[in-house]
């Protein structure tokens, strides 16, 4: 097990099959919020934190369609199982102790987009000797810098005041989300033989 | 790697040295990890003592909680440390944010210290602290724990430290950057958010307390220092020379030196806090000499101090 991508080519590109199975379950996260965030988005803006979700719903978008076209792809016949496991995953769970329901479906996505953004770092994958040139290493540098803007729209909605009277309740959903997602993100990088947990480092 | 509990979250520590020494625990800085102390481990543990490090919650290997990380949580988590060290006299050092912990864990502990060592530490936030913090916290919402880093390294070290490594300065953020989430960073930042001044509550402080500054300190001044030097009763003030905030990193050698030597002094009775102001040696094993009887500590220029 290694800590990092690799081993890397001459030209310091990732191998074709890690990047195939990280870019898989990055596009299925991502895409699964933009699909969840085009949904819970008013038409009609109530909240000025709420022009940043209308932002994130855009980058979201984005990041899976980076991922389509800077992933050198490899066919996978592991990728339909792993893609319903995540797929299944990320369905809206309302989260329990709230009473009003398009509330508690609210700080469920809110809480899978702070898992997402925050639990998982595909630049910290890299090796030092990545290629700064290639496009999926680029793509992951750029989607984990654009995480940690996303997700002030998460950390806005689930710390503000109007939570306070269910504070219990959202940080039992967004420990539930983290949880789910940093188990998902150790499977699927130990199926490509990385490991990154404390006891490795 | 042993880990403590608090709750539902898992604190990683790590105990080195003889189990029955005096033992040194020291607090990591807001963006630091617990293998940065490895030259004061093997400094202290050189002199006689025990050395327990731990990363705060938030940091490092220890669990990040996801939303709120409490102040109160971290002081709980270092009396869970200290704990695990028996009955051995405790001497208790933090940098930074690692300083106010363990000025908040003397203040509501006031009986279980030997002694406390506050380095770059702060009480209250000034306005410009506060207004730094503020500022920090949005070059790392912005800019990430990269940016972060690229703000605090010239601003806490010095040029003669930095100079050899501006070529190979992405491997000097390296480690920090793998082992630091931006929201636990920023968890830790917003902790802040509902901190109340120390200051009133620094005279209950009953350990000697050795007060270290570094003489450039521009994120937590002489000022910040000079708060802790008036409201404890038994400490006095060390001026590191030539040292910034982040002196821990910088001046590793000299620092591990100067906890031993209060530690020993402590321990053999010799010590006497009487508010004095001290001027540290460059180099380790050097005299300290008292701050120039009449001049003003608080001044970078030799201004004599107004008539009191």
């Amino acid at each position: 097990m290694s800590q990092f991508l690799g081993p890397l080519d001459s030209a310091g590109r990732v191998p074709p099959l890690q990047q195939t199975r990280v870019a898989s379950f990055l596009i299925s996260a991502h895409g699964a919020l933009a699909r969840q965030l085009s949904v819970a988005l008013p038409g009609q803006l109530k909240a000025g934190w709420q022009t940043e979700l209308n932002a994130q719903l855009y980058r979201e978008t984005e990041i899976v369609s980076l991922l389509m076209r800077a992933t050198s792809w490899l066919p996978d016949f592991t990728l339909p199982y792993h893609a319903l496991t995540w797929e299944a995953a990320w369905l809206p769970k309302p989260v329990g102790g709230v009473t009003d329901q398009k509330l508690a479906m609210t700080i469920d996505i809110a809480a899978l987009g702070h898992a997402v953004h925050g639990a998982i770092r595909p630049a910290a994958l890299l090796p030092v000797e990545a290629s700064a040139a290639d496009p999926f290493v680029v793509a992951l540098r750029r989607i984990e810098f654009e995480s940690s803007r996303l997700i002030q729209a998460q950390i806005h909605f689930l710390k503000s005041e109007d939570l306070k009277p269910v504070r219990d309740a959202v940080s039992a959903a967004v420990e539930g989300r983290h949880r789910q997602v940093r188990k998902l993100w150790a499977e699927l990088l130990e199926g490509i033989g990385i490991r990154r947990d404390a006891d490795s480092e | 790697m042993p880990f403590l509990a608090h709750g539902s979250h898992r604190i990683r520590y790590e105990l080195d040295g003889p189990k029955d020494a005096p033992a040194y625990v020291l607090v990591n800085g807001l963006t630091q990890y617990s293998e940065l102390w490895a030259a004061y481990r093997d400094t202290l543990i050189g002199k006689g003592f025990r050395v327990a490090t731990f990363d705060l919650l938030g940091q490092g290997a220890s669990d990040k909680p996801e939303l709120f990380i409490s102040q109160d949580d971290q002081v709980e988590a270092l009396r869970l440390l200290i704990g695990e060290l028996g009955n051995a006299p405790i001497f208790l050092s933090g940098i930074s944010f690692g300083g106010l912990i363990a000025l908040r864990y003397a203040i509501e502990h006031r009986d279980g210290l030997a002694g406390l060592v506050p380095m770059s530490a702060f009480a209250e936030l000034s306005p410009q602290l506060l207004l730094l913090g503020n500022a920090l916290r949005t070059g790392l919402v912005l800019g990430g724990t990269s940016y972060l880093q690229d703000l605090l390294l010239p601003m806490n070290l010095s040029d003669s430290w930095l100079k050899p490594l501006l070529g190979n300065l992405d491997a000097v953020k390296r480690q920090g950057w793998l082992i630091n989430d931006v929201y636990a960073l920023q968890n830790l930042m917003e902790s802040f958010l509902d901190f109340r001044p120390l200051t009133p509550l620094l005279p209950s402080i009953k350990a000697p307390t050795m007060i270290l500054n570094g003489e450039f300190d521009f994120l937590t001044p002489r000022s910040l220092h000079e708060t802790l030097r008036l409201g404890i009763p038994d400490s006095s003030l060390v001026i590191i020379p030539n040292a910034y905030h982040a002196f821990t990193l910088e001046k590793a050698a000299l620092t591990a030196d100067l906890l031993a030597r209060f530690a020993e002094d402590v321990l053999a009775k010799r010590w006497q806090g009487n508010k004095a102001v001290w001027i540290a040696p460059d180099e380790p094993g050097g005299a300290l000499i008292p701050f120039p009887e009449g001049y003003d500590h608080l001044r970078a220029i030799p201004v004599l101090k107004a008539a009191s």
